[in-house]
């Protein structure tokens, strides 16, 4: 991509393709056809080639503008988008006596410093001057001396450190994991406990940890039932406490056991479980009293606690009511009790926290559940929500199937325990607002309990003060953790971006997606703080402003329509999406709890998951060729083209698959070709397609194959497990399919064409 | 109630292997105990005491060190010396059989972390009060109490040796002042006997002067 700068020496500037103008109302097909790339940042070849990667580390603009005036001017949010504990393929890690630090703002040295001499660097957040230490001027790698910019600190972006101990409060904690588990009739009804404790059988020894890694469970209806678990018992224990109102542990140890030691009780437990409760009649269930007791049993050491929900709790401290109204699901105006009811679950996520606890909460029921008030316990405590609406081990077996899935990654990925992490910027630039799960301790240290690779960060950031004679600017993020191995680790990203003062560099610069990512979290906030109109219309402003603002200042050539550099020509879209997403819709009935979910998870996901979420991805695949395919593991993988998501582009005689990241579609028109019924479905006609169908048949023939080849990649590239509906005309599923067809008119929503012509309106005002 | 244990290396002070049993009681201070211990590792070398008790407050810190590493245990002030001392016996030749070999090569901190659930399980059979019964027939061998150097935590930590060394200065400090008191009173007297003797000499001559012009 040629750079604007380098553009304005040629005599015919030519216009780089990212300032290239698209008029919105006349080009129809600006979808790529395949995933959208990061943009790359303006910098030097060589200072680009060691650039993190940006699916750790993104922002929201990638020329970083010189003053807040211009930034105020280009109407465009600017912020940082991490992915800092990610899976990764390839990670340095250094093991060394001293640990390279400015002394002044403690940044961490990497590949964007600047060597003064061999003896002195020069930081590039602070731009203090210092010394190298002598142990660094060793590189261990090349076993040479006097060359400190090869060593590994220097050379890569991404890298992790093997801590000494002054960067521990406390000698590395175990790994400590404590199931808590709702056992009241409903539960047991929809069989969820079986699968737990299948899933825990299946995964006990890939549980992350080492030889002192403890287990533990609390099980819980209107008393709480504990489980002494002591090595030379011939069978598990079963303590009741039924005094909820001041709990206490029965014993002092042998709650939370050593796994090694007492595999054979643990396993023991998890056979009989599910058979203890089968006959219960209880109906209450005391969630706030059984998460106090989980407290106690863990605070000593810290660690997780993972805790399964089937119903609104009624009894007890943290008692919930149902607050949602059911007509007003589908209420165009306001949508009330978006807040937390109470702040039990806060309070106790902040003294979880600083016990170094993380909640995860799996909600599975039926009714409404307040996720909006439960939710709070894994917020503030760094844990995640996972949320299996209606589930029901016989009437929703594709959930099951979601369900088995995401609890083996959940059980068996990496964790990082008692973690803090900080963010750092050059100076001049400022971080004023974090979204994501942890608890912000002092100006910029974000506790996290628990650290898991599939957690996502965004922080939002201003100029403080002119970055003038910058060329670039530095970003860092340092994770220190202790691993599940009893090992405290720092993982370090930095990232540098260059700066610009015009206008026109700053659109070139912009990130589409990691704007719309912000912009997603920045709504949620203001819904529950103000309302959800006020969001909506936030949303809407952010497209009118930055496309009024482009035309305004950086567009030479009035020319009339809906005018947007091609690196934005997806805003309107992907507003129009987020408009029309689960979270922010109004007029379309949305059960509250599903609403509060799809929020969470929007300032949860990392961008590239979240994408998927906001604007799905459809494909045409009754026609899947090998033309274009991309060759994995010896296995031909296809490619299609991405389709635009309206049912003009859907047709009667053809099969769409539509990729919506947590759950993936695949519609089957009326007089679909013949040859994907058999060859793909196994079914002789149209007629012959069961409904409920959640799983492809293994059948031998290449269609087959081609299809199943290419939905399994697309699981593959996502950490949780997405489930699949075959859905017919008929399917109860239709509605959630066309709901997501986003460029077209509702009852209740614009086009895509009537919202262009409505910002249009609104820019020439 | 045996609070803390850390086992680290003599020679650089490197933890290899700690416990901590937190509870309602302890807490806050285990940070400032903490810290003591780690101060404490860097400033043990080869001609230490192999056993040593040393007093901080209300409560107590005992070491022992035997081939390279050093065992410490945090405890109450009033809790028995010889059952912490056969406890760090214990926990000495169980962690020399595992990785008494392993110890001159290590570099990361904790490398033998996973030694805590030994350490915890010796505690809890030396803290139970029927075990303590029985360890007095082991405790035979740990005859020799006067291998044991009691002394004061801060003393250790020099800052003992500072306060001493300050308190002899100003002792002397004072003993100076008060020469210089006297010294200067002295010197006010003679100086006032220098000033009498010059009036009265003046005066003298004076009347000799009148006596002998004016008569």
């Amino acid at each position: 991509m040629l750079c604007p700068s380098l553009a304005a020496l040629s005599l015919q500037s030519s216009t780089p393709e990212a300032l290239r103008v698209v008029n919105l109302l006349q080009e129809r097909n600006l979808l790529p056809p395949g995933p959208i790339p990061a943009p790359t940042p303006c910098l030097p070849q060589d200072l680009q080639k060691i650039n993190c990667n940006p699916e750790v580390f993104r922002s929201t603009l990638t020329s970083i503008p010189q003053t807040q005036s211009l930034l105020n001017k280009a109407k465009l949010p600017l912020g940082l988008l991490l992915h800092p504990f990610k899976d990764l393929s390839q990670l340095p890690v250094v093991t060394s006596s001293t640990i390279v630090r400015c002394r002044s703002c403690r940044t961490y040295i990497n590949p964007f410093v600047s060597f003064l001499d061999q003896r002195r660097w020069k930081c590039n957040l602070c731009y203090r001057v210092n010394d190298v230490p002598e142990e660094f001027m060793y590189n261990p790698v090349s076993r040479s001396y006097g060359e400190p910019h090869k060593r590994p600190e220097v050379q890569n972006a991404t890298i992790e450190f093997i801590a000494p101990s002054e960067y521990m409060l406390r000698p590395p904690q175990p790994a400590v994991y404590l199931f808590v588990l709702d056992v009241s009739h409903n539960a047991v009804e929809t069989g969820y406990l079986n699968m737990v404790c299948q899933s825990l059988l299946d995964n006990i020894n890939a549980l992350p940890g080492d030889s002192r890694t403890k287990i533990g469970f609390i099980t819980f209806d209107s008393t709480i039932h504990f489980y002494n678990l002591q090595e030379g018992l011939s069978q598990p224990q079963m303590l009741i406490v039924s005094d909820i109102e001041d709990i206490f542990l029965p014993t002092p140890d042998s709650l939370l056991v050593n796994l090694s030691e007492c595999k054979e009780l643990v396993q023991d437990l998890l056979k009989s479980l599910p058979n203890l409760f089968e006959k219960t009649m209880e109906t209450q269930s005391a969630l706030g009293p059984a998460l106090q007791a989980a407290f106690k049993l863990l605070s000593p050491t810290g660690g997780r606690m993972s805790v399964f929900q089937t119903q609104l709790p009624n009894l007890g401290v943290g008692a919930l009511k149902s607050r949602e109204d059911p007509n007003q699901r589908a209420s165009a105006k306001d949508i009330q009790h978006l807040s937390p009811a109470t702040d039990f679950y806060k309070k106790l996520a902040l003294d979880c926290s600083g016990q170094q606890v993380a909640v995860d909460l799996f909600l599975l029921s039926a009714q409404y559940c307040d996720l909006a008030s439960l939710g709070c316990i894994s917020r503030y405590s760094a844990g995640s929500v996972y949320y299996y609406p209606s589930y029901h081990h016989a009437h929703n077996p594709a959930q099951v199937e979601r369900f088995q899935k995401d609890l083996k990654r959940y059980l068996t990925r990496k964790i990082g325990f008692e973690a803090v992490m900080r963010i750092r910027c050059t100076k001049g630039l400022s971080i004023h607002t974090f979204h994501g799960n942890f608890f912000v301790r002092s100006t910029d240290l974000l506790s996290l309990p628990n650290v898991n690779p599939d957690a996502g960060f965004a922080v939002q950031m201003s100029i403080e003060e002119n970055l003038l004679d910058m060329q670039v600017v530095s970003f860092q993020a340092a994770l220190l953790y202790t691993s599940s191995k009893g090992e405290r680790r720092i993982r370090v990203h930095t990232m540098c971006l260059p700066v610009v003062n015009s206008l026109s560099d700053i659109f070139a610069g912009a990130d589409v997606q990691a704007i719309t990512g912000l912009l997603a979290s920045m709504a949620v906030d203001r819904s529950v703080s103000a309302s959800l109109s006020d969001a909506r219309d936030a949303m809407t402003n952010a497209a009118i402003d930055s496309l009024a603002s482009y035309r305004q200042s950086v567009l030479t050539i009035q020319q009339p329509g809906l005018l947007a550099p091609a690196c934005l020509r997806l805003f309107p879209l992907y507003i129009l999406a987020l408009l029309k997403q689960k979270a922010f819709r109004t007029g379309t009935s949305t059960r509250l709890d599903d609403r509060v979910f799809a929020m969470c998870q929007l300032k949860y996901q990392p961008l590239a998951y979240l994408m998927l979420m906001i604007h799905p991805a459809l494909y045409r695949v009754d026609d899947l060729t090998d033309e274009g395919a991309l060759n994995i593991n010896e296995r031909t993988i296809p490619q299609p083209r991405v389709q635009q998501l309206s049912v003009e582009k859907l047709s009667r005689e053809g099969a769409f698959l539509m990729d919506a990241g947590m759950v993936i579609y695949l519609w089957v028109g009326r007089n679909c070709n013949p040859n994907f019924l058999t060859q793909v479905l196994g079914v002789p006609n149209y007629t012959a397609v069961p409904q409920n169908l959640y799983l492809l048949p293994e059948l031998d023939t290449a269609e087959s194959q081609r299809t199943r080849a290419f939905i399994g990649w697309l699981r593959d590239q996502r950490p949780f497990f997405p489930t699949l509906h075959v859905i017919r005309d008929e399917s109860q599923l239709k509605a959630n399919f066309m709901q997501n067809m986003i460029e077209d008119r509702t009852e209740s929503a614009l086009s895509y064409y009537e919202f262009l012509l409505h910002l249009q309106q609104q820019i020439s005002k | 109630m045996v609070t803390l244990t850390m086992i680290a290396r003599v020679e650089d002070g490197l933890p290899l292997a700690a416990s901590m049993q937190e509870d309602e009681q302890s807490g806050r201070d285990l940070q400032q105990y903490q810290n003591q211990a780690k101060q404490l590792f860097r400033k043990l070398n080869a001609q230490s005491p192999s056993r040593c008790t040393l007093e901080a407050g209300d409560m107590a810190f005992h070491y022992l060190i035997e081939q390279g590493v050093c065992y410490l245990a945090l405890c109450e002030a009033s809790f028995p010396k010889k059952t912490v001392f056969a406890y760090l016996e214990d926990l000495q030749t169980e962690f020399h059989d595992q990785y008494g070999r392993r110890v001159p090569t290590v570099s990361r901190p904790y490398s033998f972390i996973e030694f805590d659930t030994y350490i915890q399980k010796t505690k809890k059979s030396y803290i139970d009060s029927r075990a303590r019964r029985n360890l007095g027939s082991i405790n035979t061998e740990l005859h020799d109490v006067q291998r044991i150097m009691v002394a004061n935590i801060e003393e250790v930590l020099q800052r003992g040796e500072a306060l001493s060394a300050l308190d002899t200065k100003a002792s002397n400090l004072s003993s100076l002042s008060k020469k210089y008191r006297s010294d200067a009173k002295y010197l006010n007297t003679r100086s006032t006997y220098a000033k009498v003797a010059a009036g009265a000499v003046f005066f003298i001559t004076l009347i000799v002067y009148v006596r002998f012009w004016w008569l």
